[in-house]
């Protein structure tokens, strides 16, 4: 039975089902209101339902077409390492200052690629930090320390 | 005096070689800060204000001015080189200009979004001598229930904007338009899928959107397979277009300054529709639709000039009414504020060289822009040559930095963790992310029109019906949505047919 | 030479706060802004920052924190570090947020060490030209008779144009339908295309449609009439007891070294005074306040007063932000 879905639609879909619920789910605890003035829950309540309904309608619709070609497998080790360095990136900004934040996350980043070795990532990072600084912080005047409270500056 | 008198008043004002020099800045600016992702024209010129002060007013506003078409320009610049883009418009220029450029044709997605965003910006400058009141005074006969249908019909129109299923587009465009709801109801003030943090009250920044979803998701597809092949093409053959290529975009370049010009002047929204209305149309009169998503260089022509268009004439309520069309108009509000003149229905006889000095500088600026980005072409192509495993840490950093400066926000940075990862599970489910995009950018707009319609008639949902704007681009969208189904249906029955036989 | 400054700022640090104080400032000052830039509350900032800077001797950077009703940047200002590099330039929401929003994370009044009072913006009363009343009299009546019918635009939950719609109802004892816009500029819009019936919004925003006759305009809400709208009544004079201003104040997070507010406050008094500073606050429709009023006793006496005042109107209207 599974066999005959295509993967993808049903696991699409199935994404949409879940976005469709928590909205819809969620708009409940706020006021539907009238037509005169609806409320905040009203469109995302609607929307969510026709979301949902949508996402039924994308696993359906893989009914009987099998996915014919297996995709490549995800990079775990990109996905882990370039997702940390957005969130590093947002949680040390503030505290670490922007010439350790940057070096830190360029390095990271470049180490994401299984063609980069720590030498080439680290001389990429001093790179990066310089350029980045005098571009963001230099030329544009962005406001930002250039080394955080944190590090007892 | 006459237009003629006018407009010379205008260049003598533009021409001069103080406000020559302050445009070029502007425009020079504007494409290096619309380079670099993240940071928009809104930023810089909220960075630049303070500097104006010294600045005579026509100096000061020529320059805000250069540096918005600017960034117009160099946006697409970044969307099309390394798939980030900035604004929403550039997110519609990204589809097929990204896809050229992987295919070793950059150097003619960037001509021809040079070549396109001059005529367009020359065609929405006279627009904007000849007819600014006029259209303004047209413009403001949109209400709610006009933005509402018109946005109705840009949804439906854009499902072109895929080039897989349809419902797969139809969702996506769906979730976009939720994700847009996250944040404070502007009618309430009630905050929805805020999960209790106050710097998601404002909503989610369409920039970490745009870069997690398009950019990051690009970049995580792209470690899949590191070894098996090269993420760009190396060997760049012409920049220049051909005579076959040239004779392609000209009536995609006609057709999107005309939409753009006459979207840009609705100062509720319109402008925001402009590209993805001009990709639609291409996709639609093309001979080879499927061409488009894989490098069409049509998706490219039509879109970057109805949003350089677009950009131009939405300066129109501004100039001759005072009103903001968008944030970075009113941005230049509080900049003609701070020079002392306060815009509004009277500049155009107050300040008569003012006035016609800025409209004349909005040309000069697009000569200025068209001359600057040529010759930069060639070395933007360079820098695709530089490896992708050198490239893409430095794509993420400057995602990071730009999107934290925008307003020191870091969930606007988490959000672009949160959407590369459900833009790469998306992406490799089938779900194409530029529908997502134009819903999140339309859903906040849909529901505030479609409430404040609802107020103004108290409850009564026949004013759609009853105002013949609305009406009438409501039997639009329900015509778009009927051509959109007949093929399939005739298809079907000609299946049928066969069977028959 | 880094670490020189850093010892000589210890050593300074270390003989006595005022010494350190007398020294301030010796970095660039940020002036928070809750708002978006362009707003009339960023021109104000922006006007008064150039003039601190060059009194203060080091930059004065506007920084715009939008977003939740201008309880964002407030709030983020009332964690910041009290060693006055970090100030607050609010308007009349520092007020009514303490009503507005029920679960703020700050407190106005016990969170801030005033500087001074900056201006009071006045208000004036505009409609759609084609609008049927022709003054303020027959505006009342108008709303009297056709209460819900009458639809009143304001520029989103906790904007000056919400206040005084708010309170012009309560006054008058009526009901309107109240339209929410998001920001000024779409409400105006709407006002000079015929879609909506009225809004009552700062001078920034109407004067100039005022003067070009793209709005009727019916009273202003300060006590005296305006220099740039000399034809157009007070609501006093119209016999409407009605008085609003959205006044502007500067402020520090708490525990600011008192010597840096005395710094502050007089460099804010200097910009007070200066020609183009009141050249252009003329032009918005506004003036600066005196010198008495920006001190920080006379900040705290506003604000203290505005928030009872506030805490009743809103109350009573039974609108929230959350």
């Amino acid at each position: 039975m599974l066999a005959k879905f295509s993967l993808r639609d049903l696991l699409a879909g199935g994404i949409f089902v879940l976005a469709g619920a928590y909205f819809a789910l969620e708009a409940l605890n706020y006021e539907v209101g009238t037509p005169f003035r609806m409320g905040p829950g009203f469109m995302p309540l609607l929307l969510g339902a026709v979301l949902a309904a949508l996402g039924i309608g994308v696993a359906a619709s893989g009914w009987e077409k099998p996915d014919r070609e297996k995709p490549l497998p995800p990079s775990w080790r990109g996905i882990v390492l370039i997702v940390g360095v957005v969130i590093f990136f947002g949680a040390t900004i503030r505290g670490l200052g922007f010439v350790p934040v940057v070096f830190v996350a360029a390095f990271a980043s470049a180490m994401a690629s299984r063609l980069n070795s720590p030498l080439f990532a680290a001389l990429l990072a001093v790179g990066l930090t310089v350029l980045c600084t005098a571009i963001f912080v230099i030329g544009l005047g962005m406001t930002v320390p250039w080394f955080g409270p944190w590090l007892g500056q | 005096m006459d237009i003629i008198g006018f407009l010379g008043l205008g260049f003598s004002v533009a021409l001069d070689p103080i406000n020559i020099l302050y445009c070029f800045i502007g425009v020079l600016l504007g494409t290096l800060v619309g380079v670099l992702p993240g940071i928009g024209p809104t930023a810089t010129i909220a960075m630049l204000l303070p500097i104006t002060f010294s600045l005579s007013p026509a100096a000061a506003l020529i320059m805000l001015a250069g540096i918005y078409y600017g960034a117009q320009y160099g946006g697409s610049t970044t969307a099309i080189l390394i798939n980030l883009p900035g604004e929403s418009s550039s997110a519609v220029t990204a589809i097929d200009g990204y896809q050229m450029a992987k295919k070793g044709r950059a150097g003619h997605a960037l001509a021809t979004a040079a070549l396109g965003s001059f005529f367009a910006g020359t065609v929405g400058t006279l627009l904007l001598a000849f007819f600014a009141p006029p259209l303004a005074r047209a413009a403001l006969n949109f209400g709610a229930p006009e933005y509402f249908a018109l946005i109705v019909l840009g949804l439906l129109v854009s499902i072109a904007l895929a080039h897989g299923s349809i419902l797969k587009a139809l969702a996506m465009i769906v979730l976009g338009l939720l994700l847009g709801m996250v944040g404070q109801d502007i009618y309430t003030g009630t905050p929805r899928f805020t999960f209790g943090v106050r710097e998601l009250y404002s909503g989610l920044n369409f920039v970490s959107v745009a870069v997690g979803i398009f950019g990051v998701a690009e970049i995580l597809r792209n470690l899949e397979n590191e070894k098996g092949r090269e993420v760009m093409v190396k060997s760049v053959s012409n920049l220049w277009l051909g005579k076959e290529e040239f004779k392609r975009i000209i009536a995609p370049v006609i057709r999107g300054t005309a939409l753009g010009s006459i979207l840009g002047i609705l100062p509720g929204g319109g402008h925001i529709l402009a590209s993805f209305a001009s990709y639609s149309a291409e996709k639609r009169l093309s001979k080879n639709p499927e061409e488009f998503g894989h490098g069409a260089i049509e998706g490219v022509a039509g879109p970057e000039s109805a949003n350089n268009a677009a950009a131009q004439t939405s300066f129109i309520p501004l100039m001759t009414l005072g009103i903001p069309a968008h944030p970075v108009m009113a941005l230049m509000v509080g900049a003609f504020i701070l020079q002392g003149i306060t815009p509004g229905p009277n500049v155009i006889n107050d300040q008569p060289a003012l006035f016609w000095g800025i409209i004349a500088s909005m040309w000069i600026g697009n000569l200025l822009l068209v001359m600057l980005n040529l010759p930069l072409i060639g070395l933007w192509v360079k820098m695709l040559t530089i490896p992708y495993r050198a490239l893409f840490p430095a794509i993420v950093l400057f995602a990071c930095i730009g999107c934290y400066s925008i307003n020191q926000n870091v969930f606007d940075i988490y959000a672009i963790g949160f959407f590369g990862i459900l833009g790469y599970g998306l992406i490799r489910l089938g779900c194409e992310p530029a529908p997502l995009l134009l819903g999140f950018v339309l859903g906040p707009l849909l529901e505030e029109h479609l409430r404040r319609a609802m107020i103004i008639s108290r409850g009564d949902p026949m004013i759609f019906l009853e105002r013949p704007i609305s009406a009438t681009l409501l039997g639009l969208a329900l015509l778009a949505v009927l051509i959109a189904i007949l093929p399939s249906i005739r298809k079907k029955r000609k299946e049928v047919f066969v069977e028959e036989d | 030479m880094k670490k020189t400054i850093a010892t000589l700022a210890l050593a300074t640090l270390a003989l006595s706060g005022t010494a350190f104080a007398q020294a301030y400032p010796t970095k660039p000052i940020t002036v928070v802004v809750p708002f978006s830039a362009g707003g009339p509350t960023d021109t104000v900032a922006r006007l008064v920052a150039e003039v601190m800077s060059g009194d203060l001797g080091q930059q004065v950077v506007v920084q715009n924190v939008g977003g939740a009703g201008g309880t964002l940047g407030a709030g983020q200002v009332a964690t910041a570090p009290n060693d006055g590099y970090t100030l607050l330039l609010h308007h009349i929401g520092m007020s009514t947020a303490p009503t507005l929003y029920r679960s703020l994370p700050y407190v106005p009044l016990t969170d801030f060490a005033t500087i001074g009072l900056i201006t009071s913006v006045p208000m004036t009363l505009v409609a759609r030209k084609d609008f049927e009343p022709n003054t303020l009299e027959e505006l009342l009546a108008y709303i009297k008779t056709n209460g819900e019918n009458v639809t009143y635009a304001h520029a989103g939950i906790g904007s000056a144009s919400q206040l005084c719609g708010m309170l012009l109802m309560e006054s008058t004892q009526t009901v309107m339908t109240t339209v929410p816009y998001q920001g000024a500029g779409p409400a105006m819009t709407d006002i000079i295309g015929g879609q909506i019936d009225m809004i009552c919004d700062q001078t920034t925003n109407t004067t100039s449609q005022i003067q070009a006759g793209e709005v009727k305009a019916y009273a202003v809400t300060s006590p005296e009439r305006l220099a740039n709208l000399p034809d157009l009544p007070t609501t006093k004079e119209a016999g409407l007891d009605l008085e609003i201003g959205v006044w502007h104040g500067l402020y520090a997070p708490a525990g600011t070294d008192p010597a840096i507010i005395e710094r502050l406050e007089t460099s804010l008094q200097a910009a007070l005074t200066n020609e183009t500073v009141i050249a252009r606050f003329a032009e918005l429709g506004t003036a600066p306040v005196t010198a008495e009023e920006a001190t920080p006793a006379a900040l705290t006496e506003m604000l203290t007063s505005q928030i009872e005042l506030w805490r009743g109107v809103i109350e009573a209207a039974g609108v929230y932000a959350e």
